[in-house]
């Protein structure tokens, strides 16, 4: 990112955490929320002015808004049927262990043939790390190992990107699986793409993966990928 | 940090939105009951209007059970969390509807604030010392827009000072802050 458009970005940042900026501007705004670096932006100034929150007297609000809330997300239905619930579940660990074996197109867990050049820890600290990522070769293969089961909401999946240096659009590289460890034959377009990124970035999209070819849900991880 | 001891403790909060982000309803009501006075509050010292708020409210706890998964537990602060949701809903209701705010019938729904309690939300070090160094007007500016989610307008309006006088303070408000707030993190 150039350090005058950083600059902007930042101003920008600032006047939506405050509040100030118009509704078009911020939802113009809210859509760059996709990229880690104006996300990292925002998550600053969110600590920062975090120091301006009011003392407040807790106030109860009246019961009618919880069952209104239970209402909208269909809470209720849910609470009352827990064995349906646990069904649901159970179908959509099955529906991922499926994802995992086809729709990834992993050729499994055999061994590599080339030598691993970069590697990428996906987590949270040194402590909770849920996938590692090794790029093999010339970036014509992934390795991919699941260290610790991120949760994960039925109906959504996690969905591996490179992130090109200089700010260009993200290329995916597949949904992530969820168990063992897994080995992926990359296109020339995600060739290309890996070889120009310092850093990936999993994304929160929908189960079959983002349908527009670009990160639609929440960044919950970038991480750098080194020279192994 | 002004954290009062009735106040939910964060690692028990950050558990809960764990929780809801592997869909677990019961976890998601324990948390609504642990917060929801606290957002209700912070809703009302925006939006002013009980009914509006208690209309924000639903949005925030809908927000908060759809985006449960994007809270970083390593980042901590599950309330700050929250409180920067519901002040985003809230904000965005009242640039949407364009919804004024002012008027004194509305103030009249205004919570007593004379038993005061800690939000419990920390702050950052030296907060305190920078924004005391900006002027007057300046911390007036920031403090409209950021705890009552007042527009540029509304703060010229308010404050009886020319608009481009407020965009500008606020804009070198926000950087003076920024640039204290990383002097004083390079030297501790």
């Amino acid at each position: 990112m150039k350090s005058a458009n950083r600059e902007l970005l930042d101003r920008l940042a600032a006047e939506y955490v405050l509040g100030t900026l118009r509704y078009r501007a911020r939802k113009r705004f809210e859509r760059w929320l996709r990229s880690p670096q104006v996300g990292a932006l925002v998550s600053a100034w969110e600590d920062r002015l975090a120091g301006l929150e009011p003392p407040l007297k807790a106030v109860n609000p009246p019961p009618a808004v919880w069952t209104r809330i239970e209402s909208r997300l269909g809470l209720r239905a849910v609470a009352r049927r827990p064995a349906l619930r646990w069904l649901g579940v159970a179908a959509g660990v099955l529906f991922f262990a499926l994802v995992g074996v086809f729709a990834l197109r992993d050729t499994g867990p055999k061994v590599p043939q080339l030598a691993s050049t970069q590697r990428s820890l996906i987590e949270a600290d040194p402590q909770t790390i849920y996938w590692r990522v090794e790029v093999l070769g010339d970036h014509q293969e992934l390795q991919l190992h699941v260290d610790k089961v991120h949760d994960l909401a039925p109906g959504k999946a996690h969905e591996l990107w490179a992130l090109p240096e200089g700010g260009g659009a993200p290329v995916s590289l597949g949904l992530l699986p969820h168990t063992g460890d897994h080995h992926r034959v990359l296109n020339p377009t995600q060739r290309a793409a890996l070889a120009s990124a310092k850093q990936l970035a999993v994304s929160l999209e929908p189960s079959t993966g983002s349908p527009t070819g670009l990160p639609t849900g929440p960044v919950l991880f970038v991480a750098p990928l080194a020279k192994a | 940090m002004n954290r009062n001891d009735s106040l939910p403790p964060e690692i028990e909060l950050a558990q809960l939105l764990q929780r809801c982000a592997a869909q677990d309803s019961a976890a998601f009501r324990m948390l609504y009951d642990k917060t929801s006075p606290i957002l209700f509050a912070r809703l009302l010292r925006m939006l002013r209007r009980r009914s509006v708020a208690e209309e924000a409210l639903q949005d925030v706890y809908v927000r908060i059970w759809e985006r449960a998964a994007q809270f970083e537990m390593n980042r901590g602060r599950a309330l700050a969390w929250m409180v920067t949701i519901a002040r985003y809903c809230a904000i965005d209701l009242m640039r949407r509807e364009r919804l004024t705010l002012v008027s004194d019938d509305a103030l009249a729904e205004f919570p007593d604030e004379s038993a005061v309690e800690g939000l419990g939300i920390e702050k950052p070090n030296h907060f305190d010392d920078c924004i005391g160094r900006l002027n007057e007007k300046t911390r007036e500016c920031l403090t409209l827009a950021f705890v009552e989610g007042r527009s540029h307008d509304e703060i010229a309006r308010l404050t009886t000072n020319p608009l481009g006088s407020v965009k500008s303070w606020i804009r070198r408000g926000l950087l003076s802050l920024k640039e204290c707030l990383s002097a004083v993190r390079q030297t501790t």
